[in-house]
């Protein structure tokens, strides 16, 4: 845990800045180019909506070291709260996405409480037996949440902006833009809170727990900020991801997705910021790929987990960043 | 006036009596080493004055406060601060952000979101001022992990020195550290002292250190106090000479 | 009324029975190597298909004592090949390698004997209800049970009284001591990991009696065994055992006065026990993180 070996120069090196630039740069003209090498703009969509999810599970992962293996459950809580709000309560997308973030935040802020004095993999076995509740919820609450076969009869409205409506209920484009723009305040604000104080206090207990107790920072009360707010990212990403189906399913709830999301973060580089983007964009790819090509999809899908694990464990940016990319 | 007063504290692990009954005072601006064969169970009373567990029986007074039974995260905010016989840091974070971390902790930033422009100061300074103390400026920006024992060493105890510590608890400052680097370590604990007047209670296994630095020495054997005194006392003690000294190599 | 209760007991420790064979084998494993093995369902599965391929050549109880055996040399292959290599490492890697096989056994198995349902026969003996009045408490249930009993009771003599059971207790306890007398730890954790892989196989060809075959038949096993393990307390084998029964019956009960919420029961029971005794029933203090 202190000192550690040093670990050889990587041979090509990327900078920070530079990766954040290329992200920025490929995102915002995906529309352009993504019809160009075979993809639509739907995969993109998912792409950032699973990338912000791995992006605020890592919070919790990369950043502050703790490994949860439930956190679809606050995706899928965000799905539903967001689902739930435009077929009960009113067809405003903004709301659809505040409530989604209030219902998945709050579940993690409870949870979190019971949680925060584990460790390892204790940690991360009873994360996972807290996102089966959800899951068991969402299955068993059929005549509030369709049960088995999820939530349907709603769609995302309009964004109405005062001067001018978009229509992100019919425009694909238009729709993934918005996507776009709530991913990049999101983003930003994830960013923001690692370059703050808080923010390093996350880092010391990532790196040394001991050290960081005795420095006086209350472990146990950061461990459960940063995953209330983990949470409630992720719930956002869930809102999000029921306004791009139009659809909210319980599978969005189950420990293979949290697994899923775990993946996505370690292979696209757990201690790089955009690590988990990049990991969401090459799952997303390779699952819809491998999905329309065989009925065994699930051995490929196990096959990226293991080869990630044996032979890539620092992710794809990990390996482009070295080390102390932060 | 007492900065450091240890009543009789007792630590039993299950039959096993690691400390028993060992009491101690330290004064305001002391240099207080804690010396005794392995096993003698200075370790465990370190663990019971930073808080680590508390004592079986016994009591602790540190500045007027009783702190028996106080968590980790009160006494530090009192002003304690300790390093650990193993090094404990961030190594995969820079020198200045370790030294940074505990800047913003003692400053009481640690759940800020944001730094106001005077708040930044005040962290650079911190920082500034205990990356000076340990001779570490100039690695600000290196990895901790990547950097020699004897750094990794100083940049621990620049780490405590951030928190302004009235007390500052060493475990063997210079375990595993070759002879150069146990030079430049026990100069620091020096000006710490001599300079900036730091209240510092340290165990310690060289005996050059030990002597050279101490005021008084607390000498510890089967958890039992077996003398306490300055270098010269202990050095002329035969109940020392006899249990711990003579078979010293 | 009476009838229905023992119906449901018996039912109940039936069901707790398959959640202590699951769970032990986890806790064995999660105790002295720290990992989560998510593909322990998996096993359970194998061990079934193993079984079923083989009853047609050595009969039910040939596979009874053989299929275990093989899924055991199975896990003591998957663990040498794969899950020792990251041990070392964050304990990330390890739950994400089993997440993927765990992917990967149920795909195989779908791939090798389809995703329907298969069908495994019991000798006659074993089919036969014990009498008219306790219809529902067929031989094959008491066979179970006693079968569970049995294994149990060999787990517990096993770590008690041989040398490598010994070591396995000592390990859990402080590896690194274990290490520094000489002994093979490596070889040490596979064997523990086998040893796991065997109390799912068992469980496997036992659930393939009962209610048939299946690629995901482990899956439902999983989490109540993850809570039972987090019920009785990590690092106590006796806690997850009494957390098992505990879970099955208290689920069982529960299906008496509404059916419905006899899964959620399980989870209530999960979240009453981290309120109040976050350690566990029978976990230690020091156990907790």
């Amino acid at each position: 845990m202190s000192a550690t070996t040093a670990v050889p120069a990587p041979a090509l090196s990327l900078r920070p800045w530079l990766t954040a630039a290329i992200v920025w740069g490929l995102l915002l003209t995906v529309p352009f180019w993504l019809p160009l090498v075979g993809g639509y703009t739907a995969l993109a969509a998912r792409v950032l909506v699973m990338g912000l999810a791995a992006m605020s599970f890592n919070l919790l992962l990369g950043f502050t070291g703790q490994m949860s293996f439930g956190h679809a459950a606050y995706f899928g809580l965000g799905a539903y709260g967001a689902g739930l709000s435009l077929k009960y309560l009113a067809a405003s997308t903004p709301l659809a996405m505040l409530m989604g973030v209030l219902l998945g935040g709050l579940a993690g802020t409870l949870f979190g409480l019971l949680i925060v004095r584990r460790r390892g993999v204790y940690f991360a076995m009873v994360t996972v037996a807290f996102g089966q509740i959800a899951f068991y919820i969402a299955y068993s609450w059929n005549s509030l949440t369709g049960g088995y076969d999820g939530l349907r009869g709603f769609v995302r409205a309009p964004i109405n902006l005062g001067f001018t409506t978009v229509d992100i209920a019919n425009n694909d484009i238009a729709f993934y833009y918005f996507l776009l723009v709530v991913f990049g305040i999101a983003v930003g604000l994830l960013g923001l809170l690692l370059a703050s104080p808080f923010g390093r206090t996350l880092l010391a207990i990532r790196e040394n727990e001991r050290r960081a107790r005795f420095l006086g920072i209350p472990i146990e009360r950061h461990i459960w900020l940063s995953f209330s707010i983990s949470c409630a990212f992720t719930a956002l990403a869930g809102s999000l991801y029921a306004l791009l189906n139009n659809f909210a399913d319980p599978m969005g709830l189950h420990y293979s997705l949290s697994g899923e999301i775990v993946i996505m973060a370690v292979m696209g580089g757990m201690r790089a910021f955009w690590g988990p983007l990049v990991g969401a964009a090459l799952f997303v790819v390779v699952q819809d790929y491998i999905s329309s090509m065989t009925v065994n999809w699930m051995s490929f899908v196990g096959l990226i987990f293991v080869l990630v694990v044996l032979f890539f464990p620092r992710g794809l940016l990990g390996m482009l960043q070295g080390r102390g990319s932060q | 006036m007492t900065m450091l007063d240890v009543r009789g504290v007792t630590k039993q692990f299950g039959s096993l009596v690691a400390v028993s009954e060992v009491s101690m005072l330290v004064a305001p601006g002391e240099l207080r080493a804690i010396i005794g064969p392995n096993g003698a169970g200075k370790t465990t009373f370190f663990n019971m004055i930073s808080g680590f567990f508390p004592p079986t029986r016994g009591e602790i007074v540190f500045d007027g406060t009783t702190i028996t039974r106080m968590p980790v995260a009160a006494r530090v905010a009192m002003g304690m601060a300790r390093t650990f016989q193993i090094t404990e840091i961030f190594p995969e974070l820079t020198v200045g952000q370790n030294v940074r971390i505990g800047v913003e902790s003692a400053l009481g930033l640690r759940q800020r979101v944001w730094l106001g422009g005077r708040d930044a100061a005040a962290v650079r300074q911190g920082i500034e001022e205990a990356l000076v103390m340990t001779g570490l400026a100039s690695k600000a920006g290196r990895l901790v992990g990547e950097l020699s024992h004897g750094d990794q060493r100083a940049a621990e105890i620049a780490t405590a020195l951030t928190l302004k510590p009235r007390l500052l608890l060493l475990d063997e400052p210079t375990a595993g550290m070759g002879e150069h680097e146990t030079y430049a370590v026990a100069n620091l604990i020096r000006r710490l002292h001599r300079n900036s007047s730091y209240t510092i209670v340290l165990i310690e296994h060289d005996m050059r250190v030990v002597f050279n630095l101490a005021d008084k020495i607390t000498v510890l054997t089967e958890g039992k106090l077996l003398a306490e005194g300055t270098p010269a006392e202990i050095a002329d003690n035969p109940a020392v000479q006899e249990a711990y000294l003579g078979k010293a190599e | 009324m009476l009838q229905l209760v023992l119906f449901n007991v018996t039912n109940g420790l039936i069901i707790g029975a398959f959640y202590v064979l699951m769970a032990l084998g986890l806790s064995l494993i999660l105790n002295l190597s720290n990992v989560i093995n998510f593909a322990h369902g998996n096993f359970l599965a194998l061990g079934g298909y193993i079984a079923f391929v083989l009853t047609p050549y050595i009969g039910f109880w040939g596979a009874l004592l053989v299929a275990p055996i093989l899924t055991a040399v199975l896990g003591f292959v998957v663990e040498r090949l794969m899950i020792r290599r990251v041990y070392s490492r964050d304990p990330v890697y390890s739950l994400l390698l089993t997440f993927g096989l765990a992917f990967i056994i149920q795909d195989v198995c779908r791939y090798i004997w389809g995703p329907n349902g298969l069908p495994m026969t019991v000798p006659d003996v074993l089919a036969q209800p014990l009498s008219q009045n306790l219809f529902f408490i067929t031989g094959y249930r008491v066979f179970m049970v006693a079968v569970v009993i049995i294994a149990v009771a060999g787990l517990f003599a096993f770590l008690r009284f041989t040398r490598v059971g010994i070591r396995i207790r000592a390990g859990t306890l402080d590896l690194d001591t274990v290490a520094a007398l000489g002994v093979n730890v490596g070889l040490l954790r596979s064997l523990n990991f086998a040893v796991g892989c065997l109390l799912a196989g068992l469980a496997g060809v036992l659930a393939a009696g009962q209610i048939g075959l299946n690629p995901n038949m482990g899956d439902d096993v999983l989490m109540p065994s993850f809570i039972a393990i987090i019920v009785g307390g990590v690092g106590s084998l006796t806690g997850t055992l009494l957390g098992g029964l505990l879970i099955g019956v208290a689920g069982a009960l529960t299906t008496i006065v509404w059916p419905a919420a006899s899964e959620a029961v399980i989870y209530v029971i999960m979240l009453v026990v981290l309120v109040v005794r976050p350690r566990g029933l029978m976990g230690e203090e020091g156990m907790l993180t």
